[in-house]
């Protein structure tokens, strides 16, 4: 018989407010009561037929007969998902030195000025640009970090002119990012920036006083110093050409409201409420400035609150963290961000090229080196990035994180949208094998999407056209 | 179509012919086509008939008010008339290419019939080959013109061949697409520009198929469109706004946002109160008006998505106006009217006016003029 309502394969999950949302395969989704739920699973066909063509339309329901056309949809949409991972590396990150005048408490990495040995080699250098030529992607991002690459804008300047004359017959369109304080920054570096194209993207934490706290150098003027690079960034180079990321510290939580704000009065039009990762600064501090889940929880809440009640007031300001879980909700079209693809972007869509002449699969893989665990080298800087591709960290990195073989994953109605992160977990357990659950990856990310679900159930039209607008992979989601 | 009651030279062939003023006959003529010459005078008639019988076998002359230089013509069998195919001067220009359809819609406007109808195939290569002018857009229309088969490619490509620059627009059901060897008939290699109109009536498939009338049309609908993507093919999808579609119209809009992103656009299109329509009246006789925030809401769901949308047959007044940047003229000249009350109204230029047969059938809502005083935003 035609037309009698069968379940589809679908996840499910009670949200604090007392729905539960399901997800098809599609990664389509829809919320019942309690009760809604059991007539769904128990006798789907007594379900109000309006309710019952909209879980058609999501997948979530369907009927016996063989659906040659919709199998193929699905298929398709499974496939648009996992678009970004498969496409080839579209990152390449150059840690050029790790040399940088800031000591901040919660970075494990960077190294004084006066440290040697430190820094890239030019040989290296130009290995790691020839090997971002052998992707596939025709598009490509490269990023320098550091330390604080323009403590060594020679480096940074010979790897651009590099990559720009091979170019000339490659013809890939590459962006370039270089992760500064832009304490360096001149006017030359700005005429150079220009030419190339080159965006800028510093760190601000907060207001004043939060962020020279966070990052102290001898002068204390951290903020001020910035802030300075900025305003001379956004003369020579226009106002979008340098976009800022912050850390949570636990000296952020008190006060997410002043942060935003703080994004919105230097007319910032993205702001990234991070976590702390476990890992990026010595564990000895991580009394000191680490916090629990649920801290970082209330403090991304009334941030998201912040930046949603700035945009009601007509200042366009999104938060990055939602866009994320946005797109992977809302959109059929992946932007690829890494930490939440499966199997990962880490080692696939993007490789860091480190000064200490290694190729890493991610920022945090190459920090985690720093601690003393060099277990996530993919291969040296120079050997074919086939190699590096199919390297033993590589293959490990992508059983480690697809959904399919993680049991926490596979009941998971998130299952989607993220994926198991292992280098989170080489960082918190040492191992890239962990039950998914144990991760803090992985509760923190149930408790986001949980809390983004939770505010579409309810969301008004406007706040659902704005959560779409930043859903989409345009939105330009940063790593 | 248009038909046009006509004075006829006896003994005409019963095909496709252009019609030429006599004084253009000698510039224009050529061995392989037909003229009908427009005569206005027993002179011209007279030179007419002289000149078929000193050779020019593929020259009749024809008198009628209203046909117009240009015009490609196929006379009517048994009766002083002949139907207009194309004209130059008309804003949108379509071929009529087969009156079978293998879904059967509530509101069709071209009730399908089952007799075999391939020599229309064969008419409307002649009539591509008849044209004069290359038109930008050429629609081909049914029935469904996928049951063509190879037919269907023949034309494309006497489109092709003789009328490089047209655009075709095909109106399709896509259901077709489902079979590999009608895939294969008619998009292998096929690189002219063309564009795919298919009709989606809802977001799943009880839906849907109840409005086609046909089981499983759904599920074929959705694979074609697929196809469609796959061979680099344009689609715009079409959505007639009947009762049953209206009431799952904002969903429709997200099932489409979410699963079929490819699409050029969408194209939401007032009720023709003809054929069907006619005897389905319950369903298909909406008041727009009353429906106007669910296209508000639709239209929204659409922009979410990024994906393009515009109005048919909708005229301005029975839109929110909200929508009206949305709306075009999109019907067709020959079955085109306004209303009394349209005269006066300030927004008429821009207003796709009303179906002929509204007298007959009814009205989108309830029309009335727009003052200018509600045109300033």
């Amino acid at each position: 018989m035609p037309y009698i309502p069968q379940l589809q394969p679908f996840q499910a999950r009670s949200l604090a407010d007392g729905f539960i949302v399901a997800t098809s395969r599609s990664g389509d989704f829809a919320f019942f009561s309690p009760s809604e739920f059991d007539q769904f699973q128990s006798a789907p066909a007594t379900l109000p037929l309006e309710f019952q063509a909209e879980l058609r339309a999501r997948f979530l329901l369907g009927d016996t007969g063989p659906h040659p056309g919709t199998k193929r949809l699905i298929t398709s949409r499974i496939a648009a998902k996992r678009e970004t991972v498969l496409k080839g590396p579209a990152l390449h990150i150059i840690v050029p030195t790790l040399q940088c005048a800031h000591s901040c408490q919660y970075c494990q990495v960077s190294r004084s000025l006066q440290d040697q040995g430190h820094t890239m080699s030019i040989t290296d250098i130009e290995a790691a640009c020839d090997t971002i030529f052998e992707s596939a992607s025709q598009t490509l991002t490269v990023e320098f970090q550091g330390g604080d690459p323009l403590i060594r804008f020679d480096l940074v300047k010979h790897a651009v002119l590099h990559l720009q004359r091979r170019n000339l017959s490659e013809q890939r369109r590459i962006r370039f990012v270089v992760a500064s304080t832009l304490h360096q920054l001149d006017p030359d570096m700005c005429t150079f920036f220009k030419e190339y194209n080159v965006y800028l993207s510093t760190s601000i934490d907060g207001p004043r006083d939060l962020h020279n706290r966070n990052r102290p150098i001898p002068g204390r003027d951290s903020y001020e110093r910035t802030v300075k690079g900025i305003e001379l960034a956004r003369e020579l180079l226009g106002h979008d050409a340098v976009a800022a990321l912050m850390t949570t510290t636990s000296s952020s939580l008190a006060d997410p409201e002043a942060i935003v704000d703080e994004y919105v009065r230097l007319g910032f039009k993205d702001i990234f409420l991070r976590p702390l990762s476990s890992y990026g600064f010595a564990k000895r501090n991580q009394i000191l400035l680490g916090y629990s889940v649920q801290k970082f929880f209330d403090f991304y809440q009334r941030g998201l609150k912040r930046v949603l009640h700035w945009n009601s007031h007509g200042v366009e300001i999104r938060e990055v963290y939602a866009c994320i879980l946005l797109n992977k909700m809302l959109s059929t079209f992946d932007a690829g961000y890494v930490d939440l693809q499966s199997p990962t972007g880490a080692g696939s869509s993007v490789l860091v090229y480190n000064y200490d002449g290694y190729v890493y699969p991610s920022d945090e893989a190459r920090m985690l080196a720093e601690t003393g665990d060099k277990s996530l080298r993919m291969g040296r800087i120079g050997e074919p990035l086939e190699n590096l591709l199919q390297s033993a960290v590589a293959r490990s990195l992508a059983v480690a994180s697809t959904v399919e073989n993680a049991e926490g994953c596979c009941d998971c109605p998130y299952n989607k949208f993220c994926g198991p992160n292992p280098v989170d977990a080489q960082a918190q357990f040492g191992t890239l094998f962990i039950p998914v659950e144990n991760t803090e990856h992985c509760q923190r990310h149930k408790g986001l999407f949980d809390a983004m679900f939770m505010e579409i159930r309810t969301a008004d039209e406007d706040l659902l056209d704005l959560f779409y607008q930043w859903a989409r992979p345009a939105a330009g989601v940063r790593d | 179509m248009r038909r046009i009651k006509v004075r006829l030279q006896a003994q005409v062939e019963m095909c496709v012919h252009r019609v030429v003023t006599y004084e253009n006959l000698a510039s224009e003529w050529s061995p392989d086509l037909r003229f009908f010459v427009l005569v206005f005078s027993a002179e011209n008639q007279a030179g007419t008939e002289a000149l078929r019988q000193s050779g020019l076998a593929n020259i009749a002359w024809i008198e009628g008010k209203g046909l117009q230089e240009g015009d490609i013509v196929v006379p009517v069998r048994d009766k002083q008339e002949v139907l207009v195919l194309l004209r130059e001067a008309d804003a949108h220009h379509s071929l009529f290419m087969t009156n079978r359809c293998n879904s059967y819609c509530l509101m069709c406007s071209q009730p399908p019939t089952l007799g075999d109808d391939g020599w229309l195939v064969g008419e409307a290569i002649d009539a591509v080959r008849h044209l004069r002018k290359s038109p930008p857009v050429l629609g081909l229309t049914g029935g469904e013109p996928l049951l063509l088969g190879t037919g269907l490619r023949q034309v494309l490509n006497a489109i092709e061949q003789e009328h490089p620059t047209t655009h075709v627009e095909i109106l399709t059901n896509g259901r077709l697409f489902s079979n590999r060897q009608v895939v294969s008939d008619i998009l292998d290699g096929l690189t002219m520009p063309a564009r795919w109109l298919v009709p989606l009536y809802g977001h799943c498939n009880f839906v849907h198929d109840f409005v086609v009338q046909t089981q499983g049309a759904f599920d074929e609908t959705i694979g074609g469109l697929l196809t469609l993507q796959a061979h680099g093919q344009q689609i715009q999808l079409r959505i007639v706004l009947i009762e049953p579609v209206l009431r799952v119209l904002p969903e429709l809009a997200a099932f489409i946002g979410r699963n079929l992103p490819f699409v050029r656009e969408v194209a939401l299109m007032g009720c023709e109160p003809i054929g069907f329509a006619l005897a389905n009246r319950e369903l298909c006789e909406v008041n727009l008006h009353e429906w106007g925030e669910t296209l508000e809401r639709s239209a929204r769901t659409l922009r979410r998505f990024s994906i393009p949308y515009l109005f048919m047959n909708a005229p301005l007044c029975a839109l929110p106006q909200s929508l009206w940047s949305d709306a075009h003229r999109s019907i067709s000249d020959w079955k085109n009217e306004y209303a009394a009350e349209c005269d006066g109204c300030a927004v008429k230029e821009s207003c796709s006016g009303l179906f002929s047969w509204y007298e007959r059938g009814w009205k989108p809502a309830p029309i009335r003029p727009i003052k200018q005083a509600e045109t300033i935003v």
